[in-house]
């Protein structure tokens, strides 16, 4: 177990959406690199306030549809074509026609897998403890407040100087978190 | 014309737009309004309404033992109908199911924001749908055990289940819809769940919804990919409805029956889920609403958009009628002139008209806005839409398969008693796991209404912006 | 919004020179349709039913996207709404001129007209739409209509220039509301009677949506190609954002999913069953070179436009959208070209016809074009009144201030409440 004196982070609570906008703008600009802005919703234009590249989920669903299509394909010859093969219904032992359905359905099935773990991924889900969900203020994140947080890691952070940045954003509460 | 200084008014008053949220509620405010329906006491017509249906699952459960033991002799089944109820409310549950996607997915692509007040219920009812659905095909196989040769896995001859049959196509359609759609349904719910477990009172609640929750905060860097990976399942989900009961029709077109083969069959089984499925939304939607207080929520002017899907996919479907008498007619065939003139005047009239009343007639009405805006009227037509779209698989499946080319091959099909107990048990099942998810689980997709509140928008009045790109009314 | 448009601060482009373009095109296309029709006057006649049937399509997909700005209360489409209004007014008087030819070729153009019913079933079947004045009537019936529904149409844009009145968007809902059934069946008439019946044995229940898919599709390529330019000559620049090419290119998308889809259906019911009434209109087309065609097909009807806009950001690349619109337009005549010409030239593609065919299109196109380019003059160029302008343009209402305060105040007041707190705001 840590000490229970380290901190986590300072958590500044802002409660419109362009205040936290304008606030994630000012943090992007000084350059932080380990901080966060927790949102009920997602806020439009947040990922350009923040710097964050566009996320790369689709490169997981791209893999899993690409897989579902092939693995399809491939099982529909094995099994009807090359495995025991059967004549029915006056129709060729294999053609791109008639596996087209199950094969779509597997590229879908594997992509929506792809899409969601892929998400879970990135976003490093399931974590069931996390240091900010202690804090009783930071439930309100959930509900209708907007939260800046900046981590203690961060290489350029100082209690000082970064609380004295957060409170010329406005921000209306600002704490130190403990982790 | 130079647009350097362009002048713009506001619309004529009475063509302003409503809020999709009444009353400029804050998030908060939602917030509350929504979890307040889980967190509240259960009301008493919660009660009223789940016993019942949980009577009827019982029953459900008694019918498909007593099938199963038994065979399916105890269906209506006989030379030359052999697919009757069960693959007649197979088709009708899972046409229902689709509004749900189309809601939360061909909505969200379009960027209709108006969806997010009615799509978590929505796909609720999708997946309860596919649910019901589902049970048909595992039971209507006759010896239920061997319902894992649908499976792509050999049996003891090592024979492969074989692709050139529609059948197995079902198989992989219905599954993928199923799974694709809770898990669609579920991703949704995870910032929705997070609420829940924020404002939860008791250690069971927190752990529970917490569990589920998977520990979201909220963080940008995670709804930067959430909303990346929800654009992506709303863009596999779109051509997934389509598929789903496009494949749902091949099993009928890819036949030579008169009646089954005609290749309108994917669009039009489409247009008809759609239709049969926001006539269900609007079903549960109407009652809902007032019972639980929603209507600032849940508007007026859902309801009326709603109805105006249900009018363009209901003459969409008028459309794909006229067009199969019209080529019965145009082929010169006479099995299909035959087939169709059967439709309406042969010993199953009733449900020939009924179809054609009920889903290209009926959803006319919509034209006029006070049918729209009137709550017992719109609930009055989606109870025919439903109706009428059951009648229509009804004709299909019965319809086309009681007269086929030879007279001496005729038939007549009537249902039984099981078929009947088995149909309602299904909706039994449907209501007692759509009233489980009223209870539990929040059934207006939180996040999302906060998300189209002007509170949302950085450049909006309400959201914090300052006095800019606001327009004043003219005059 | 409009300051995402891609095209701000760019000159508008001097288009002077292109001026004269439709005339060179009339006067090119009259001398090659003279030549073709001397030669061959059948020829001629599908080349001409082949260009009619692809312009056609365009206008009726322009009149869909106008009735369905006003059926749906849409406000993105508010900046293309005008000049669609124009497309889809081409189709009458002038897409009825340009039918003349086609109307006095058909007995030489369609088969079934020099058959005699008596000796064919499915002649005699079709009794009394395949007769001579069946024909014509049921050419009467669709101009009729869209003389009717697209002026309409136009009128009461125009009088909402003049005072943006409820009543006129009233009156185009209304005209809108009978115009898109009026639309539906007079589409799969048209292309019933002018394209199918060129095999008239042969039946399918999709053949009108198959028309309707494509003419949608050409359509919302065209508008979009406008739409560019008129963007960049300053016209619409205040209307038409990012979210609005988003749009049109997401329909787009939507579309060349939806046409695929549509021939997929067709093509597989009719694999699948396998019955000889049916299989023997694919059976002609993968005959010779037509079957190269079929490919082209798959693959630049709909493999590299689907592939093309998977990205959302392209979308918004004009030096990107305008070739791919070039090439929309082209698969579409491939595809109308696909159900046509193997009727005349059942061992392949006609290739020492080519000039007639791009004569025929180049004549039509000249007529159109200068119609069009006189209308987009003589009105504004956009709907200067809608009442969805503001919001096309992105600007919010004013907020009533007493409204907003109080909530604000609630507001307020919960950020020191309890985050437990339960039902009502407490």
């Amino acid at each position: 177990m840590n000490s229970s004196s380290k901190s986590y982070g300072l958590i500044a609570e802002f409660t419109t959406a362009a205040d936290i906008l304008h606030a994630a703008q000012k943090v992007r600009d000084a350059g932080f690199s380990r901080w966060d802005v927790f949102t009920p919703f997602p806020i439009h234009g947040m990922d350009g306030a923040m710097g964050i590249r566009n996320s790369r989920v689709g490169w997981f669903s791209f893999l899993g549809g690409a897989t579902g299509y092939t693995s399809g394909m491939l099982m529909v010859w094995y099994m009807n074509a090359y495995d025991y093969p059967i004549v029915i219904g006056g129709k060729p032992m294999f053609s791109p026609f008639y596996p087209f359905i199950p094969c779509f359905e597997l590229t879908i099935l594997l992509g929506a897998f792809g899409a969601v773990l892929g998400m879970m991924f990135l976003n490093r889900l399931p974590r069931l403890h996390h240091p900010l969900l202690k804090n009783r203020r930071f439930a309100q994140a959930t509900h209708d407040k907007f939260f800046l947080v900046i981590e203690c890691d961060d290489p350029k952070y100082s209690e000082i100087v970064t609380r004295k940045l957060l409170e010329a954003t406005g921000s209306q509460h600002i704490e130190l978190v403990e982790d | 014309m130079s647009t350097a200084a362009i002048k713009v008014s506001a619309p004529p008053p009475e063509l302003e737009r409503i809020p999709l949220v009444e009353n400029q509620r804050s998030p908060g405010w939602i917030t509350d309004k929504v979890a307040g329906v889980i967190e509240g006491k259960t009301p008493v017509w919660w009660w009223c309404a789940f016993i019942p249906s949980l009577m009827l699952v019982t029953m459900l459960v008694a019918m498909i033992l007593y099938l199963v033991t038994t065979g399916v002799g105890v269906w209506g089944l006989n030379h030359p109908v052999m697919w009757g109820w069960a693959i007649i409310n197979f088709v009708w549950w899972i046409g229902i199911g689709h509004a749900g996607t189309l809601i939360s997915a061909v909505l969200f692509l379009l960027r209709q924001r108006w969806r997010t007040s009615i799509n978590r219920a929505a796909e609720a009812m999708t997946i309860f749908a596919v649910m019901c659905a589902g049970i048909y095909p595992v039971i209507h196989v006759g010896r239920v055990w061997f319902a894992w040769w649908l499976f792509p896995l050999p049996n003891s001859n090592s024979i492969w289940p074989q692709f050139r049959s529609p059948l197995m196509w079902d198989v992989f359609a219905v599954s993928t819809y199923f799974t694709v759609s809770l898990m669609f349904w579920y991703v949704g719910l995870i910032p929705d769940l997070a609420i829940l477990r924020d404002r939860s009172t008791t250690k069971a609640r927190q752990f529970i919804y917490g569990l589920f929750a998977l520990g979201w905060t909220g963080s940008n860097r995670h709804w930067s990919n959430y909303e990346k990976a929800y654009l992506i399942l709303a863009g596999l989900a779109t051509p997934l409805v389509l598929s789903v009961h496009s494949t749902v029709s091949l099993d009928f077109s890819v036949s030579q029956l008169p009646g089954w083969h005609t290749t309108i069959f994917p669009p039009y089984f489409v247009a008809g889920a759609i239709y049969s499925g926001f006539g269900m939304v609007l079903t549960l939607m109407v009652p809902l609403r007032k019972m639980l207080k929603l209507e600032e929520i849940v508007t007026m002017r859902h309801i009326d958009l709603m109805c105006k899907v249900t009018l363009a996919t209901g003459s969409i479907v008028g459309y794909a009628y006229i067009m199969e008498y019209f080529i019965a007619w145009y082929s010169g065939n006479p099995y299909e002139r035959f087939t169709f003139w059967s439709r309406l005047f042969g010993k199953y009239w009733y449900g020939g008209w009924a179809m054609l009343v009920f889903n290209a007639v009926v959803p006319q009405v919509f034209w006029s806005k006070k049918v729209r805006h009137n709550l017992v009227a719109v609930f009055i037509v989606s109870i025919l839409a439903n109706i009428g779209m059951w009648f229509e698989r009804f004709v299909i499946v019965v319809g086309s398969l009681y007269q086929d080319f030879v007279p001496g091959n005729w038939g007549y099909y009537k249902p039984t008693w099981v078929d009947v107990c088995t149909f309602l048990g299904t909706f039994g099942l449907f209501f007692t796991m759509f009233l489980l998810f009223i209870r539990f689980l929040p059934l207006i997709a939180t996040s999302e209404v906060k998300g189209v509140t002007p509170q949302a928008d950085p450049h909006h009045p309400l959201g914090g912006a300052k006095g800019k790109e606001v327009l004043h009314h003219a005059g | 919004m409009s300051t995402l448009s891609h095209s701000g601060g760019l000159p508008p482009l001097d288009l002077s020179r292109w001026s004269k373009v439709p005339g060179l095109l009339i006067g090119a296309g009259v001398v090659l349709c003279l030549i073709g029709a001397l030669l061959n006057l059948k020829q001629f006649g599908y080349s001409w039913l082949l260009a009619f049937m692809f312009y056609l399509s365009l206008v009726l997909g322009s009149a869909f996207l106008v009735m369905m700005h006003h059926l749906f209360d849409a406000s993105w489409s508010v900046g293309i709404r005008r000049f669609c209004e124009h497309l889809a007014c081409l189709a009458f008087p002038w897409m009825a001129i340009l039918f003349l030819p086609i109307a006095l070729l058909a007995p030489k153009i369609y088969p079934w007209m020099s058959l005699d019913p008596a000796q064919d079933h499915d002649l005699a079947a079709k009794w009394p739409l395949f007769t001579k004045p069946g024909f014509y009537l049921a050419a009467v019936l669709c101009f009729g209509a869209w003389a009717l529904f697209t002026s309409r149409l136009r009128y009461w844009s125009l009088k909402q220039d003049e005072d943006g009145a409820a009543r006129c968007t009233y009156k185009l809902r209304f005209h809108s509301s009978w115009g898109i059934a009026a639309f539906a069946f007079t589409l799969t008439l048209a292309a019933i009677m002018w394209m199918k019946a060129l095999q008239h044995q042969w039946f399918s229940t999709m053949y009108g949506v198959y028309y309707f898919a494509g003419s949608v599709w050409v359509a919302l390529a065209t508008a979009y190609a406008i739409a560019m330019i008129l963007d960049r000559q300053g016209l619409i620049r205040d209307i038409m954002g990012a979210e609005q090419y988003y749009f049109l290119g997401s329909l787009m998308f939507a579309f060349t999913v939806f046409s695929a889809y549509i021939h997929f259906s067709q093509y597989f019911v009719i694999w699948n069953a396998n019955m000889p009434e049916e299989t023997f209109w694919y059976v002609l087309r993968e005959k010779g070179s037509w079957f190269a065609v079929g490919l082209v097909l798959i693959f630049g009807h709909f493999l590299v436009p689907f592939l093309a806009l998977l990205r959302i950001n392209v979308k918004l690349m004009f030096k990107f959208m305008l070739p791919l619109c070039a090439w929309i337009g082209l698969m579409q005549y491939v595809d109308l070209s696909f159900n046509i010409m193997p009727v005349l030239h059942p061992n392949g593609v006609a290739l020492q016809w080519v000039w007639l065919d791009a004569g025929c299109l180049a004549l039509m196109g000249g007529v159109l074009a200068k119609v069009f380019v006189r209308d987009l003059n003589r009105h504004p160029a956009y709907p200067v009144k809608d009442p969805r302008l503001a919001e096309a343009m992105g600007l919010y209402p004013e907020v009533p201030k007493a409204m907003a305060e109080e909530e604000l105040t609630q507001t307020g007041k919960l950020s020191g409440a309890q985050p437990h707190s339960r039902g009502g705001g407490r």
